[in-house]
């Protein structure tokens, strides 16, 4: 089996047409989505209709899940004062331009997928606010996979793509009983793998090409894919609709319309 | 009547005029008086200079007159030119018709109105830009405190054209940690990181002290430069906020405003 994982659309629809067209030159059996269709792009109902029609599983993104339950973040949402307020512009005009259906849509996605040793979370399987950033301590990260049970976790939500293998991971436990002696364990887990997807619809590696994975099940072979698209039609389109230009400047470098927490070591409180 | 040693120092933006002057007070064992022209109700490099280097003296233009009728003998005067002045149609007290002109240019440019004005050019640094018809925006901030996470964003966006081409931008901004940081950027020239300017940390309320922006470029976005930086900028709670947070972690011999 060949899947396609992508994940943080963010209402940019000319990417996610891109993305479509590239999975279809690649023979997929399946194509699952880690979330954030809406939030800064110029056509989120486009997206989201466009997901429906095509039928593909996806979980809730932190963008999803506050344009139905409203703004309450965790500081690691907003790394300044002025993402914070861009993001709440961002919110706000989303808010404004959503359709019922598509808010009901958003608002019934679930919040993890599984297909066999395979899980799709937006962020963590914690929460979909949390950033499991590549460089995350190696316990965290290991915790994470193995709360899912599974061996392959899927996430997206830092919007730089990138494969983590966590092989030959060994934790000891040292447990100190009433009586004062002590009691050691020993864990060895088999190899795991964290996949981030990446960002369809709002990179940030620099560039602004629209990243997703493939993952082929019968070779175990991961391969992150590149799309270029014509993404100054989408910056024309963010100002057309009134956004603030900035999105557009920043959506054309490939460095996101607002920068995400860099703390690794954060855990989300939300 | 003492003669007065003084030179007027002029230049594009960028070329490096406060950074020449800066060597010449370092390098020589007389006192020096600083005098800015141009530089309006924002001067940066007089604030900059005043704090960093240590035996100038920085003159207000109010106080040029008064200056003059009983200057400090011995002393070395530079007075910059802002680069938007007309050198030709400039006109100075009678004091100082006898100075020495100096012109600081990039390498291999013909600038002639510069060089004709100058007794000596001085070679400067090889600026990436320049601009037919540069314009100047300034802000005075004082009073305001700046979140450095969304300043280091706006300043990224700022001088990678986000809101026009911009040939030279500088700018002192009160931070929420207190200091008072001096932000410099010549376009073509390596990107350098902010320097924490030698004030006291400011911990009680607002800053009574100079802060503000100059820009010099061409289609800027003035609308936008301001409103992002205004963004930028912490209400009086957040101030209060991380200002106590400044007092609980000050060591004894700390030096606070």
């Amino acid at each position: 089996m060949k899947i396609a994982v992508m994940s943080c659309i963010h209402g940019n629809y000319e990417a996610l047409n891109a993305v479509l067209s590239d999975i279809d030159d690649h023979n997929v059996d399946k194509i699952y989505c880690l979330g954030d269709l809406v939030g800064y792009g110029p056509h989120p109902n486009a997206v989201v209709e466009m997901i429906r029609a095509l039928d593909i599983p996806t979980c809730q993104g932190c963008w999803d899940e506050d344009i139905v339950e409203g703004l309450n973040a965790c500081e690691c949402s907003y790394p300044s004062v002025l993402a914070e307020k861009r993001g709440k512009l961002a919110h706000e005009w989303t808010n404004q331009v959503i359709y019922p259906e598509v808010r009901q849509y958003l608002a019934q996605l679930p919040l993890s997928l599984r297909d066999d040793n395979l899980c799709f979370v937006h962020g963590s399987p914690h929460n979909q606010h949390e950033y499991l950033l590549p460089e995350v301590d190696a316990f965290v990260a290991m915790e994470r996979v193995l709360t899912t049970g599974a061996d392959i976790l899927f996430c997206g939500h830092t919007h730089v793509p990138y494969v983590r293998s966590l092989d030959a991971s060994q934790m000891q436990i040292r447990v100190k009983l009433a009586d004062k002696s002590e009691q050691e364990t020993s864990f060895s887990a088999p190899l795991k793998r964290i996949v981030n997807a990446g960002s369809v619809g709002e990179p940030r590696h620099g560039r602004p090409n629209a990243t997703y994975v493939i993952y082929d099940a019968n070779t175990d072979q991961i391969t992150l894919r590149e799309v270029e698209y014509d993404y100054e039609k989408t910056c024309a389109a963010i100002i057309e609709k009134g956004l603030p230009p900035i999105f557009a400047w920043r959506l054309a470098r490939g460095m996101e319309f607002a920068e995400r927490a860099d703390d690794p070591t954060h855990v989300c409180e939300r | 009547m003492p003669s007065l040693n003084i030179t007027l120092v002029s230049g594009p933006p960028g070329a490096g005029k406060t950074t020449w002057i800066r060597q010449q007070v370092n390098s020589a064992a007389e006192t020096a008086v600083y005098l800015n022209l141009g530089s309006g109700n924002t001067p940066i490099d007089s604030t900059y200079l005043a704090t960093e280097v240590a035996g100038l003296t920085v003159l207000p233009v109010e106080q040029l007159t008064d200056f003059l009728a009983q200057p400090l003998v011995g002393s070395a005067v530079y007075v910059e030119l802002g680069f938007h002045i007309d050198l030709t149609s400039l006109i100075l007290p009678d004091q100082m018709a006898d100075c020495q002109r100096v012109t600081v240019l990039p390498p291999a440019t013909r600038q002639t109105e510069w060089r004709n004005w100058a007794d000596l050019v001085v070679t400067g640094v090889k600026t990436g830009m320049a601009l037919s018809q540069p314009h100047l925006w300034r802000s005075v901030l004082s009073g305001q405190v700046l979140d450095l996470a969304s300043l280091n964003t706006f300043w990224y966006e700022l001088t990678h054209g986000a809101y026009g081409t911009v040939q030279r931008a500088k700018g002192i901004f009160d931070v929420a940690d207190g200091r008072s940081l001096y932000f410099d950027f010549v376009a073509g020239l390596a990107e350098t990181t902010y320097l924490e300017l030698n004030l006291p940390l400011w911990c009680n309320g607002r800053p009574d002290r100079f802060s503000g922006i100059e820009v010099v470029g061409e289609a800027l976005d003035q609308e936008a430069i301001a409103e992002t930086i205004k963004a930028c900028c912490l209400e009086d709670h957040v101030i209060a906020y991380y200002q106590q947070q400044i007092k609980d972690s000050l060591e004894p011999g700390d030096e606070v405003a």
